[in-house]
C-alpha cells in the first residue's frame, strides 16, 4: 500500500496516546527539558491535526535537532552511553511524531516506540512496570492496525479489541519462547543505567554508616533454603571483612581481595539455599559461612567472602552451599597475622592497657574472648541507634564512658581489644537475620538488618566468629532490630509510611507479605530466568539439554500452539454458519442415500416434490420439511433451526433406512 | 532468468488456480509472506533481542518474544482475512478502444467479514474494499482499453495485509473475464460507390454526406435522429420535418472494407464510425469485410454483430 502515503487520522490519534504511555515510565530518569519539548511538540502536532498550524520547515527541524543535541550534552555530558542514549531515543520519538507525514514515518515511529518500551525495562524491571508496558504496546499495535484502510480501523474500540486479542493470542507462544529460547552471555559490554540509587554496605565502615543503613527498609536480598530455614540467630550473612583500622574507620585491607583460595575443611551438615540479590553496584555476594557457589565468574577470596568479577548491577540469582561448622585456615601466614594484629600507631591508651592486662590474665584466647563477652554482658552496656557523641579516642570513650552504641561499636571495640591482647581478629560486615515470609518460605533481608560482628584466630583452631552484640541485645539477634529498639522507638522513624512499621496490623501484614512474595516470584522466575536458572528448569522439563531437544521443543511446541490457535480461529466444525442451510444440507444428504440428488439450480420446493413423487410413502414428511424450510428462509417467517431439525428427524424416522441404495452413498 | 521462469510460473498457477468465473480463496490459492514492513519489523525485533542479550534483561526478552509471537499469530489472521472470500466475475461491458474498460467483480463473504481487500492488476494501484460478514460488495476495476479485440487483463491480484500490515497474503485469480474492445471510431468520408448519396444539407456533419436514397420528408416523431431534422423546412415554418430515406434493399449503404484506402486499423475505425452513424440514423446497411459479410439489416443486434466483427477482424480468437 505504498501508493497511499497519507496517514489515517485515527492512526495519528493512536500514536499520540501511545506516546504518552511510552514516555510515562521514562519520566523518572529524563531531564525536565525533554518533557517540555514533548508537550510542545505534542501540542504543535495536535494543531497540525486540527489544520491550525503547518508542519515544521527545514529550519525549524534543524533548530530542534541542534537544541536536542545541546540539551543532551548539557544534561548528560555526552551523546553516547545508556543515559544519554535513552534521552536521544525519546527525543527522536518526540520529534518524529511532529514531522510525521507519510505512512513510512508512522512505521518508523511505531518501531521507535517499541524500542523505547524495551529501554524502559533497563531502568525499571518490576512487575508493575512490566504490566504497565502492555498499555503502550497495545496502543502501538492499535496504531499499526489504524494504518490499514479498513472501516474497522476507524472504530477505536474494535481496533483496541483486535490489538488486545492479537496480544492475548500471542501469549502462549511468547511463554514457550521465553522458556526455551537459549540465553547467552552479553555479546559486548554495554553501559548500565547510572542513576539507579543503591544503598548497602560499603568497603569501609564507621558506626554512623551502619546507623544510616539501619534506617532504610530497602530490600538487600532474599534467601530461600532447601529444607527447613535455620533459626534467625544462626543467619549471619557475610559480605566482607574489615581488617584495617585507622582510629576512626574500619576498612578492608587490599590483600584480602586477592583471589587466593583459603584453606578450609568441610565439617558437619551443609545448608543449600538460593539468593536473589538486589543490585548494589558492589562485587561481593552474601552467604553464610563457609560458602561455595557455582555462579559463573565468582571466587572465594582469602577472607572467605564470595566475590564476583563484575559488580552486581541487576537482580542476581545464585545458589550456594554452606558448611557452618567448617574449620577455617588452620595456618596463617605472617602477612595475614600482621594485618589482623594491626592497630593505629597511637591513641586509645586505656583500651590498649586493658587488652594487655586481659592477655596476662587469660593466656588462652578462648578464655579471653569469653571474659570479654561476659564483661559486655555484665557491665551496664546499652544497645541504641542514638549513641552519644564520642571523642577522638572513640574506642576508649565507648568502652569506658558512654557504654552505649550498636553492633558496629561493639564489634570494632572488641576487635581493638583482642588485637591489643595479641589475638588476631577482624570485623565482619554483612547482614544478620531477616524476616521469614511463611507464604513464600523464604527470608527477606533488608538494609536495616545490616550487622557487624567479630572473627578471631587461634593457631590450630582457625577462625572463630563471635558476636558481642548478642551479649548486650540478644533480642536484636533473635527477634530483629525492631524488637531491640522497642523501648527507644527509633525503628524506621524516618519512614512513617513504611508498611513495615505496621506489622502489628494482621491483615496489612498479610497483604505486605503476599505482595512481597509475588515480587519474590517475579524476581526469581522472570527476572532471574537467565542461563543458570534456565538450565535448571530445562533439565527438569526435558531431561537432557542439547540443541536438538531444544529445537524440537520450540518447533514442536510452537506448532502445537499454533495448531490449537488455528482451530480456535477457523472453527472448521462450524464451516456452515448458516444453520438453516446446514439443516437443508443434511436433508439433501438424507435423500441422496435414497438415490435422490438435487440438480444444480433445482429449488427446494421442486426437489421436494420430485422426492415426494419418488418416495410416496414419505410424502408428508418431505413436504412438511420443505414447507418449513421455505417459510423460514424465504417468507421471513420466524422460526428456529431447531424446529427444522425436528422435521428432519421426523423424516429420518419415516424413511426406511434399510432400503437405502448403496449407490446413493457418497 | 526471471523471463525464463515466468512461463513456468504461469503454467503452475494455471494448474493450481484454474480460470473460473467464481473462485473461492482457500489454502491452495493463498500465498503469504512478510511484507516490506514486516521485514523492517523483524529488523526491529532483532535489535530488541540484541538489547535483551546484552543487558541480560528478562523483560526485554519477554517483549521481543511477545512481538515475535504476534508476528506469527498475524500470519493466521492475515490468512484468515483472505480465506473463504469468493470472487465472482460480474460482467464487463464492451468499450471502444481508447476508453477505460470496466470489469465488475463481486466479492462475497460466506462467513466472516473480510477487511481491506485489495484488488487490481499491478502495477496499477489496487482498489481497496471491505466485505461485511455474510455480505457482498461490488468493485469496478478499470483497465485502459488500448487496442481493439478481446481485452484480457490477465490474472487478478487479490491481496490483504490486514490486520498489521506486516504480512501480505495474496492470490492470483483468473476470473475468465474479457472485454470486447471495438475499434476507435474515426470520422471520415466514405467513397461514393458504397451507396451513400449526396446530402447537401447544412445540418449534416462535414463528412456525413448523404445516407442513401432520400425519399422525402416526414413528420418528426420522438426517437427520430436529430441529425436528420430538416432545418430548412423548420426555418420556413413548416414544422419539424425529418428527412426520410428509402429503405430499398440493394440501395442501402454497403460498407465495404475493400473499397477503402489506408491501413487496416484506419479502415476499421472509419467503418466503425459509420456503423455507429447509420445505426443512429436507424438506416439499414450491410457490412463487408474480407471473409465476413452481413446482409442489409438494422437494429441493435445488427449493430452489435457489425461492431463485433470489426473488433475481431483479423484477431486470433
Amino acid at each position: 500500500m505504498s501508493a497511499l502515503q497519507t496517514i489515517p487520522r485515527i492512526s495519528l490519534s493512536w500514536l499520540l496516546v501511545a506516546q504518552v504511555l511510552v514516555i510515562i515510565p521514562h519520566l523518572g530518569h529524563l531531564p525536565p527539558w525533554i518533557i517540555v519539548l514533548w508537550l510542545g511538540c505534542a501540542a504543535w502536532r495536535i494543531q497540525i491535526y486540527r489544520m491550525r498550524a503547518g508542519y515544521p520547515n527545514a529550519w525549524a527541524k534543524a533548530g530542534l535537532i541542534v537544541a536536542v543535541v545541546v540539551g543532551v550534552l548539557l544534561s548528560r555530558g555526552s551523546l553516547i552511553g545508556l543515559d544519554a542514549g535513552v534521552v536521544v531515543l525519546i527525543a527522536a520519538f518526540v520529534l518524529k511524531l511532529l514531522e510525521m507525514r507519510s505512512r513510512r514515518d508512522a512505521l518508523v515511529l511505531i518501531f521507535l516506540g517499541f524500542f523505547a518500551v524495551v529501554t524502559s525495562y533497563l531502568f525499571n524491571d518490576s512487575m508493575l512496570a512490566a504490566l504497565f508496558s502492555l498499555l503502550p504496546v497495545t496502543a502501538l499495535l492499535a496504531a499499526l492496525i489504524g494504518l490499514q484502510q479498513s472501516a474497522l480501523a476507524a472504530q477505536p474500540l474494535a481496533t483496541l479489541r483486535l490489538a488486545g486479542g492479537l496480544l492475548l493470542q500471542a501469549v502462549p507462544l511468547m511463554l514457550l519462547l521465553f522458556v526455551f529460547f537459549p540465553r547467552m552471555g552479553p555479546l559486548w559490554s554495554l553501559p548500565l543505567p547510572k542513576d539507579r540509587a543503591t544503598s548497602g554496605l560499603a568497603e569501609s565502615m564507621t558506626p554512623a554508616d551502619i546507623a544510616e543503613l539501619s534506617r532504610s527498609p530497602a530490600l538487600a536480598f532474599r534467601a530461600s533454603f532447601e529444607g527447613a530455614t535455620p533459626p534467625r540467630s544462626e543467619l549471619y550473612w557475610r559480605a566482607l571483612t574489615l581488617e584495617h583500622f585507622d582510629g576512626r574507620r574500619w576498612s578492608q585491607a587490599g590483600a584480602a581481595q586477592l583471589e587466593r583460595q583459603p584453606s578450609w575443611e568441610k565439617r558437619g551438615a551443609s545448608l543449600s539455599y538460593s539468593i536473589i540479590m538486589q543490585p548494589n553496584s558492589q562485587r561481593w555476594l552474601f552467604a553464610l559461612d563457609v560458602a561455595e557457589t557455582g555462579l559463573e565468574g565468582t571466587r572465594q577470596l582469602s577472607d572467605f567472602r564470595l566475590q564476583r568479577r563484575q559488580p552486581v548491577e541487576r537482580v542476581l540469582l545464585y545458589e550456594a552451599v554452606s558448611w557452618p561448622e567448617s574449620l577455617r585456615q588452620m595456618q596463617l601466614d605472617a602477612a595475614s597475622l600482621r594485618r589482623n594484629l594491626q592497630l593505629p600507631a597511637e591513641g586509645e591508651p586505656r583500651s590498649r592497657a586493658w587488652g594487655a592486662e586481659l592477655a596476662r590474665q587469660y593466656p588462652e584466647a578462648e578464655q579471653l574472648v569469653a571474659a570479654l563477652l561476659s564483661h559486655f554482658n555484665r557491665e551496664p552496656y546499652a544497645y541504641t541507634l542514638r549513641p552519644p557523641a564520642l571523642g577522638p579516642n572513640n574506642v576508649d570513650d565507648f568502652l569506658f564512658e558512654t557504654r552505649s552504641g550498636f553492633c558496629a561499636h561493639y564489634a570494632g571495640a572488641m576487635v581493638f581489644v583482642l588485637r591489643a591482647a595479641g589475638i588476631p581478629a577482624r570485623v565482619v560486615a554483612g547482614y544478620q537475620g531477616g524476616e521469614f515470609n511463611p507464604s513464600g518460605n523464604y527470608v527477606q533481608v533488608r538494609q536495616f538488618d545490616a550487622h557487624a560482628w567479630v572473627e578471631y584466630w587461634q593457631p590450630g583452631r582457625g577462625w572463630r566468629s563471635v558476636d558481642p552484640t548478642f551479649q548486650i541485645a540478644p533480642e536484636r539477634i533473635e527477634l530483629g532490630l525492631e524488637e531491640a529498639l522497642a523501648a527507644e522507638q527509633s525503628f524506621l522513624e524516618d519512614s512513617p509510611l513504611s508498611p513495615l512499621r505496621y506489622r502489628q496490623l494482621g491483615w496489612l501484614n498479610q497483604l505486605r507479605l503476599s505482595w512481597d512474595n509475588l515480587n519474590y516470584g517475579w524476581q526469581r522466575w522472570v527476572l532471574g530466568y537467565q542461563s543458570a536458572q534456565q538450565l535448571k528448569v530445562l533439565q527438569r522439563l526435558l531431561g537432557r539439554i542439547d540443541s536438538r531437544s531444544l529445537i524440537l521443543a520450540l518447533v514442536g511446541g510452537g506448532g502445537l500452539l499454533l495448531g490449537l490457535l488455528a482451530l480456535w480461529l477457523f472453527k472448521p466444525w462450524r464451516r456452515e454458519t448458516d444453520r438453516q442451510q446446514r439443516v437443508f444440507r443434511a436433508f439433501e444428504q438424507l435423500l441422496a442415500r435414497h438415490g435422490l440428488r438435487r440438480q444444480p439450480g433445482e429449488g427446494a420446493r421442486d426437489f421436494a416434490q420430485r422426492a415426494a413423487r419418488a418416495l410416496p410413502h414419505q410424502r408428508a414428511a418431505i413436504m412438511a420439511f420443505a414447507q418449513a424450510f421455505e417459510a423460514q428462509r424465504y417468507a421471513g417467517e420466524a422460526g428456529s433451526p431447531r424446529q427444522l431439525r425436528q422435521q428432519l428427524r421426523a423424516l429420518r424416522r419415516a424413511l426406511p433406512w434399510r432400503l437405502s441404495r448403496i449407490e446413493g452413498e457418497h | 532468468m526471471i523471463a525464463q521462469l515466468k512461463p513456468r510460473w504461469n503454467r503452475w498457477l494455471a494448474r493450481r488456480i484454474p480460470a473460473a468465473t467464481s473462485v473461492r480463496l482457500n489454502q491452495r490459492r493463498i500465498f503469504i509472506v512478510p511484507s516490506r514492513v514486516g521485514l523492517a519489523f523483524m529488523l526491529a525485533l532483532l535489535l530488541m533481542l540484541l538489547t535483551a542479550i546484552n543487558y541480560q534483561n528478562s523483560l526485554a526478552y519477554g517483549l521481543t518474544f511477545l512481538l515475535a509471537a504476534v508476528f506469527v499469530v498475524a500470519i493466521l489472521h492475515t490468512y484468515r482475512n483472505l480465506a473463504g472470500l469468493v470472487l465472482k466475475a460480474a460482467g464487463a461491458p464492451a468499450v471502444f478502444a481508447g476508453e477505460q474498460a470496466r470489469f465488475n467483480v463481486r466479492l462475497e463473504s460466506r462467513e466472516r467479514p473480510h477487511q481491506a481487500i485489495a484488488l487490481g492488476w499491478p502495477p496499477a494501484p489496487l482498489q481497496i474494499q471491505d466485505v461485511a460478514g455474510g455480505g457482498l460488495s461490488e468493485v469496478q476495476l478499470t483497465v485502459p482499453a488500448e487496442r481493439r479485440g478481446w481485452l484480457r487483463p490477465g490474472r487478478l491480484r487479490v491481496e490483504s495485509r490486514f490486520p498489521l500490515g506486516i504480512l501480505v497474503a495474496w492470490s492470483w485469480v483468473d476470473l475468465d473475464q474479457a472485454v470486447l474492445v471495438y475499434p476507435r471510431p474515426l470520422a471520415g468520408e466514405l467513397p461514393q460507390s458504397m451507396g451513400l448519396d449526396e446530402d447537401q444539407e447544412e445540418g449534416s456533419r462535414a463528412h456525413g454526406q448523404g445516407a442513401d436514397d432520400y425519399q422525402g420528408l416526414k413528420n418528426y416523431q420522438p426517437g427520430d435522429s436529430k441529425r436528420r431534422l430538416h432545418w430548412k423546412a423548420y426555418s420556413r415554418g413548416q414544422g419539424l420535418l425529418v428527412k426520410d430515406f428509402a429503405n430499398l434493399s440493394g440501395r442501402d449503404p454497403q460498407l465495404d472494407f475493400e473499397q477503402l484506402g489506408g491501413d487496416v486499423e484506419t479502415r476499421l475505425s472509419l467503418l466503425c464510425d459509420w456503423v455507429l452513424e447509420l445505426s443512429e440514423r436507424q438506416q439499414p446497411f450491410a457490412l463487408h469485410l474480407p471473409g465476413f459479410h452481413v446482409q442489409v439489416a438494422g437494429g441493435e443486434a445488427h449493430r452489435e454483430a457489425c461492431l463485433r466483427a470489426l473488433a475481431l477482424f483479423g484477431v486470433a480468437r
